[in-house]
C-alpha cells in the first residue's frame, strides 16, 4: 500500500514538475531561452521540483485559509454571534462532503496512475484518500483553531471542526459507493445533478439563515454531533477500504471528456469542437428561402439560436424587467427620483462596458470558426476574396441586429427613464442617449468580428495562435472597465462615442474590405 | 492538360520538407502518391492547392500547349480528415454548393441524383452533418469536389475511411473518372495503390520520383517501391 502510494505521489509530482516546465516555456521571451531537452536538465528539473511540492503542501494550507477568513468576514459583517460559527461550519462541511470528495473527482493524476500506467486501483485510491484525509485535517485543524479561538470558541470545539470534516467525507463518499453498486452510475462532481444541487442550496440556507436571525447550534451540541458522526465514519472507512470495484468506476469517471483537457492536444481539440457542436440545434421550422451565402447565413444564424437569439432574447427580457423595477421604485419613491435624476445624468459611461458585457460577438464568432469556418475555409472557393467579403457581410447584419434587440430597450429605456425621473436642461440629451447606446452596440458588434476577419487567430487544431488578438481583446476590456468609473456628463461622453464609434465602424469596415481576402484563412 | 511542379521547396521551422520536388501529371492517369509517414505528401498537396505559400518553384497548369498559373476551379482537393459545415443537413450543403458553383456546376443533375453517385441513403439527406458517420461526412466532401468538376483531383487517404463496399464504388467512381481527369492519391496502403493507380510516385527525402514497374511482377515491384521508399 505505501509503495503503491509512493509511485504514485512520485508520479504526480513528476507530471507537475513538467508542468511548471510546460509553463515557463509558454512566456514570450523566457521560451526562446529554453530548448526542448529542457525536459532532461537536471537543475531546471530539481528547481520546478521544488515549486511543484511547494504548490502541493501550500494546497494543505491556502485553500483552508480562505476559507475560514471568509467565513470569519461574513460573521462580521452579518454581526453574527459566536455561536454561529460552528453552527455555520457544521452545515458547510456538509456541503463540503458532497461537492469535494476527491474520491469521484475525475483528475490527471488518476488518470495517469490507474488507467496509462495500470497501478492497482485499490491501493492508488485507498492510499491517496487517506493521504487526503490527512491533509485535510490537518489544514483544517491549523485554522479551526486560530479563527475558532479568535471567535470566542472553546479549544475542544476547534479541534472538532476538523474531526466533523474528515468524518462526514468519508460518510458521504461510502454512501455514494454503496448507490454505485446498486445503480452501476458513477458520480462525478465536478457534474452534480439536480438534486444535489438543491441538497447544497437548502444546506445553505441553513448554514447562513438562522445565524443571520439569532438561531445556532451550541457548542454541546456540535461537540455531540462531531462525537455521533465518528462511528458511521468508522464504518465508512471500513467500507472504503473493502469497496473493489474502483477500477470500474473510474473506467466510467476517467474519460477524455471529464477530464476535459487531457492526453494530447488533439483530444483537447475534439473536446472543443464537440462542446461547440452540442450547440447547434435542428427543428423542421429552420428553413431558408435565401440562396447563395445568405442562404448558408441564414441557416447558421438559426441552427445556433441557443447561442445567439436565444440569449440575446433572455438579454432583452431581463433589461426589460430591470426598466419596469425602476419605473416602478420610482413611483413609489417620488422623493428619490432627483438623486436618480441625477445618476442618469452621468451614468453612460457604465454603459460602454454593459454594453461591452452583452454584446454577443465573441462568443459568436468563435462558434463561427469551430462549426462553420474551420471546415468550409479549406474550400478554395469560400477563400475566393468575393466569397469572403459576402459572406463577411452577411455576417455582420445579422451580427448587428442580434445585439440591436437587448440595446433597443436600454437605448429607449434611458431616455424615457430620463423624462420619468424630471427631465433635463437640455433636450439633446434625449437623443444623445438613444443614439449612443445604438451605436455602441454596433461597434461592439463590428468590432468583434472585424477583429475575427483580419486577424483569425485560430489554427487548424483551433488553438488561438494570435498574440494580437489576445492584446486588441484585452485592451478592449480594459478601456471599458477604465471608462466606467469615470463620471462625465452624458451630453460630452455622448457625442464623443457616437462620433467615435461611426469613425471606427467605417474605417473598419474598410480596412476587413480591403484586407480580409489575405487574412481571413487558416493558419 | 497537365499539371507541371516545378523545383517545388517548402520549410517549416528548420525542416526541409520538400527540397525541390518535380514532376509532371496527365490527364487519364490515376497517380499513387506513396511516401512513409511524415514525408510531406500533405504538404505537397497544401502547396499545390495554395492553402499553404511555397518558399520557392512553381505549380502551373499546361493546356493545349500554353502554360498558365493554377485557378481555383482547377482543383479538387479531398482532405484526409472530412471537413464539412456540421450545422447543415446533406441537401442543404448540396443546395448551397451548388448555388455557389453555378457556372462551373450548370444544369447537371438534381440534389437527389448527386446523393445516389455516392449512395447516401434517403433518410440521412436530411439529417444534420454533425450527426453523419465519418465515412459519409467523407462521402459529402468527395462528392462535393466532384461537382464542380475540377480538372485535377488531390485525394488524402480518401479510401481508408469507407467499408469494403462503398470503398469499391469510389474504385469504381475514380476509374471512370480518370479519362478527363489528372487524380493524384495519396495512400499508405501499398495493395490499394497498386490495385487502383496507373503510376505510383514515390516523395522522398523531398522529391518526386516515379516507380518503373517495366517487367516486374506485381511482388517484384512491390519490393521496390518498399526498398526505393527506404532510400535504398
Amino acid at each position: 500500500m505505501l509503495s503503491t502510494f509512493k509511485v504514485s505521489f512520485k508520479l504526480r509530482i513528476a507530471y507537475k514538475t513538467n508542468g511548471v516546465i510546460y509553463g515557463l516555456k509558454s512566456l514570450p521571451l523566457i521560451k526562446k531561452l529554453l530548448p526542448d531537452s529542457l525536459y532532461g536538465s537536471h537543475n531546471l528539473k530539481i528547481f520546478a521540483t521544488i515549486i511543484s511540492i511547494s504548490a502541493e503542501l501550500s494546497s494543505i494550507f491556502i485553500g483552508k485559509l480562505l476559507y475560514f477568513a471568509s467565513l470569519y468576514w461574513a460573521m462580521i459583517l452579518l454581526k453574527m454571534t459566536p455561536e454561529s460559527f460552528v453552527h455555520i461550519i457544521t452545515f458547510l462541511t456538509f456541503i463540503g462532503a458532497i461537492l469535494n470528495t476527491n474520491m469521484f473527482n475525475p483528475t490527471k493524476d488518476k488518470y495517469y496512475a490507474i488507467c496509462l500506467m495500470r497501478m492497482d486501483s485499490g491501493k492508488y485510491v485507498i492510499s491517496n484518500y487517506i493521504y487526503y484525509l490527512i491533509k485535510t485535517f490537518v489544514g483544517f485543524l491549523v485554522f479551526s483553531v486560530i479563527f475558532g479561538m479568535i471567535s470566542g470558541i472553546g479549544i475542544i470545539a476547534c479541534i472538532a471542526v476538523s474531526v466533523l470534516v474528515i468524518s462526514v467525507k468519508p460518510c458521504y463518499s461510502a454512501w455514494v459507493l454503496m448507490k454505485y453498486k446498486r445503480t452501476k452510475k458513477a458520480n462525478n462532481e465536478n457534474k452534480p445533478s439536480v438534486i444535489m444541487w438543491i441538497t447544497v442550496i437548502i444546506l445553505l440556507v441553513v448554514a447562513f439563515l438562522p445565524p443571520y436571525l439569532g438561531y445556532a447550534i451550541s457548542e454541546g451540541f456540535f461537540l455531540l454531533l462531531t462525537t455521533l458522526m465518528v462511528i458511521p465514519a468508522v464504518s465508512s472507512i471500513i467500507y472504503i477500504f473493502k469497496f473493489g470495484a474502483y477500477r470500474k468506476i473510474y473506467k466510467e469517471l476517467l474519460t477524455p471528456e471529464n477530464l476535459y483537457i487531457n492526453t494530447s492536444k488533439k483530444t483537447t481539440t475534439e473536446a472543443q469542437l464537440l462542446a461547440m457542436q452540442k450547440k447547434i440545434t435542428m427543428d423542421p421550422s429552420q428553413i431558408s428561402k435565401k440562396t447563395g451565402y445568405k442562404y448558408f447565413n441564414d441557416l447558421f444564424v438559426k441552427r445556433h439560436s441557443k447561442l445567439l437569439t436565444k440569449s440575446a432574447k433572455w438579454i432583452t427580457l431581463i433589461s426589460i424587467l430591470i426598466y419596469l423595477i425602476v419605473v416602478g421604485l420610482c413611483l413609489f419613491f417620488p422623493d428619490k427620483t432627483k438623486k436618480f435624476n441625477e445618476v442618469l445624468h452621468s451614468s453612460l459611461p457604465y454603459f460602454l462596458f454593459i454594453m461591452y458585457s452583452i454584446n454577443r460577438g465573441s462568443i459568436i464568432t468563435q462558434a463561427m470558426f469551430m462549426n462553420c469556418d474551420h471546415s468550409m475555409l479549406t474550400y478554395r472557393f469560400y477563400r475566393q476574396p468575393k466569397a469572403i467579403l459576402s459572406l463577411f457581410v452577411e455576417r455582420l447584419k445579422s451580427i448587428i441586429i442580434i445585439n440591436l434587440m437587448p440595446a433597443l430597450v436600454i437605448a429607449v429605456g434611458l431616455p424615457s427613464l430620463m423624462l420619468i425621473t424630471g427631465g433635463t436642461d437640455q433636450p439633446i440629451n434625449y437623443l444623445l442617449l438613444f443614439v449612443s447606446i445604438l451605436s455602441m452596440s454596433v461597434f461592439f458588434s463590428v468590432h468583434h468580428i472585424v477583429l475575427y476577419y483580419l486577424l483569425q487567430p485560430y489554427n487548424i487544431n483551433l488553438e488561438s495562435r494570435s498574440f494580437t488578438y489576445a492584446i486588441a481583446n484585452f485592451l478592449t476590456y480594459i478601456l471599458c472597465y477604465y471608462t466606467m468609473g469615470k463620471q462625465i456628463p452624458t451630453i460630452i461622453f455622448g457625442s464623443t462615442i457616437t462620433v467615435f464609434c461611426i469613425i471606427y465602424v467605417i474605417v473598419a469596415f474598410i480596412l476587413a474590405y480591403k484586407l480580409a481576402p489575405k487574412t481571413f484563412r487558416l493558419k | 492538360m497537365k499539371l507541371i511542379l516545378d523545383n517545388i521547396k517548402k520549410k517549416y521551422d528548420k525542416k526541409d520538407v520538400l527540397r525541390g520536388a518535380s514532376f509532371t501529371f496527365e490527364t487519364g492517369y490515376i497517380y499513387g502518391l506513396l511516401g512513409r509517414n511524415g514525408a510531406g505528401k500533405t504538404t505537397l498537396f497544401n502547396c499545390i492547392n495554395e492553402d499553404v505559400e511555397i518558399d520557392d518553384g512553381r505549380c502551373m497548369v499546361e493546356v493545349n500547349g500554353g502554360t498558365r498559373n493554377i485557378d481555383v476551379n482547377d482543383i479538387g482537393y479531398v482532405l484526409s480528415t472530412p471537413m464539412v459545415p456540421e450545422f447543415l443537413t446533406g441537401r442543404e450543403f448540396l443546395k448551397f454548393f451548388i448555388d455557389i458553383n453555378k457556372k462551373e456546376i450548370g444544369q447537371g443533375k438534381t440534389i437527389d441524383e448527386y446523393f445516389d453517385m455516392v449512395s447516401i441513403d434517403m433518410e440521412d439527406r436530411d439529417r444534420l452533418i454533425k450527426d453523419y458517420s465519418h465515412g459519409m461526412k467523407n462521402k459529402m466532401q468527395m462528392l462535393v469536389n466532384f461537382m464542380a468538376n475540377p480538372q485535377i483531383l488531390l485525394l488524402d487517404e480518401p479510401l481508408t475511411s469507407f467499408d469494403v463496399v462503398v470503398a469499391d464504388e469510389m474504385k469504381q467512381l475514380l476509374r471512370r473518372m480518370k479519362r478527363e481527369h489528372i487524380i493524384i492519391f495519396s495512400t499508405h496502403i501499398l495493395e490499394l495503390a497498386l490495385d487502383l493507380c496507373d503510376v505510383i510516385v514515390i516523395l522522398n527525402n523531398g522529391v518526386l520520383e516515379k516507380i518503373d514497374k517495366a517487367s516486374l511482377d506485381n511482388s517484384g515491384f512491390k519490393d521496390r517501391i518498399i526498398n526505393a521508399l527506404r532510400g535504398e
